[in-house]
């Protein structure tokens, strides 16, 4: 663990100093359970325009569906070369749903931050700091297990980790999927040994994480606003209605290369037309 | 044999990362393969220390400006 902590050192201090900001002694003066919630909410809120360019990108794929349909399609039984072409169709058309991985290393140093602020609570913490929590939680530096509040904690986060994953995961294939909502029950017997404080933390994150998904989903439009460029590029079959009847078209996307103005001139019939 | 040790040294340690904070930090990847299936290859086609430097620059990559794509370890430019 040391290999990975030490890059991100200098992010760690500045997250630890920005809690003490937030603490009992600090400008703010928040008790220390708050203060946590409040430094996930900052370092969360300080990822969002991240977060923008791919809800963008998510509204655009909406017109590329029937392409992307055809390409899982034809490489149904082989994964590899389904991905590949996946991939390789966003990055020609400028879309890509998928989260990139660099964000996710931000919310390392905060996991690694409060973990040992938690875990050596004398550092930070002086006689007669309220560690306390929503009055059911007695003791945010004690291991999750030591009270009943422990466990409606550890429940809510389950419950949310699987709602987080249920949003970030919608790229992934299935197995994959199941795994990775299957893991974090399998986590439970060793996050008893974590301080609350970290649980109170993931559960933080973990909300924000649905939230910005549900905002994100209904951002992205169900149904195509416009006709998908494809039906325009066979001038016939433009003059059928939208989406429907030739799902499974390969030829449409072996000619995606070629994208020159008449698009745009059939959409705008299509649009008087209405 | 000994002198890859290293490598799959590392490469025991994205495995750990998957299963650990793979799963709590839940996401996608804009690349194929993903990031840590990349870290994988690297490291086990480059050694250690170049494995590493492909790594670090794969995940640089990634990130939201970026249009993703297929990039296998095998096809980098980095050291030739």
């Amino acid at each position: 663990m040391i290999f990975i902590a030490n890059p991100l050192t200098p992010l760690e201090d500045i997250l630890r100093s920005v809690l003490e900001w937030l603490g009992p002694h600090g400008a703010i003066g928040l008790p220390w359970a708050w203060s946590i919630v409040a430094l996930t909410i900052l370092v969360r809120m300080l990822l969002v325009p991240l977060t923008v360019k791919q809800i963008h990108s998510m509204q655009s794929m909406q017109a590329h569906m029937p392409e992307m349909k055809a390409i899982q399609q034809r490489y149904k039984h082989d994964k590899v070369k389904r991905n590949e072409e996946l991939m390789r169709f966003y990055r020609d058309n400028s879309v890509n749903p998928a989260a990139p991985c660099l964000p996710i290393l931000f919310q390392l140093p905060v996991f690694f931050a409060l973990y040992f602020v938690l875990r050596d609570p004398d550092e930070l913490l002086s006689r007669g700091d309220t560690i306390s929590w929503l009055g059911f939680v007695p003791d945010i530096t004690a291991h999750a297990n030591a009270h009943w509040s422990g466990y409606v904690l550890l429940t809510i986060y389950v419950l949310s980790q699987l709602a987080s994953t249920y949003f970030m995961s919608a790229t992934m294939d299935k197995t994959q999927r199941t795994l990775m909502m299957v893991l974090p029950v399998a986590f439970v017997p060793v996050l008893v040994n974590f301080p609350v404080g970290l649980v109170l933390y993931w559960v933080t994150t973990n909300l924000w994480t649905v939230g910005q998904g549900v905002v994100t989903r209904s951002l992205v439009p169900k149904k195509p606003p416009t006709p998908p460029k494809r039906s325009s590029r066979t001038p016939p079959k433009s003059d059928s209605p939208a989406v429907d009847g030739d799902d499974g078209d390969a030829p449409a996307v072996a000619e995606q290369p070629v994208k020159p103005a008449p698009p745009k001139r059939v959409k705008r019939k299509k649009k008087s037309r209405r | 044999m000994i002198l890859r040790l290293p490598g799959y040294l590392g490469i025991g340690l994205v495995y750990a990362y998957r299963y650990t904070f793979g799963v709590l930090f839940p996401g996608g990847c804009k690349y194929h393969p993903s990031c840590s299936q990349y870290a994988i290859d690297a490291l086990r086609e480059h050694g250690l220390a170049r494995g590493v430097v492909l790594a670090g620059w794969r995940l640089l990559r990634c990130n939201p400006w970026s249009h993703g794509g297929v990039d296998y370890a095998r096809d980098q430019r980095l050291f030739r």
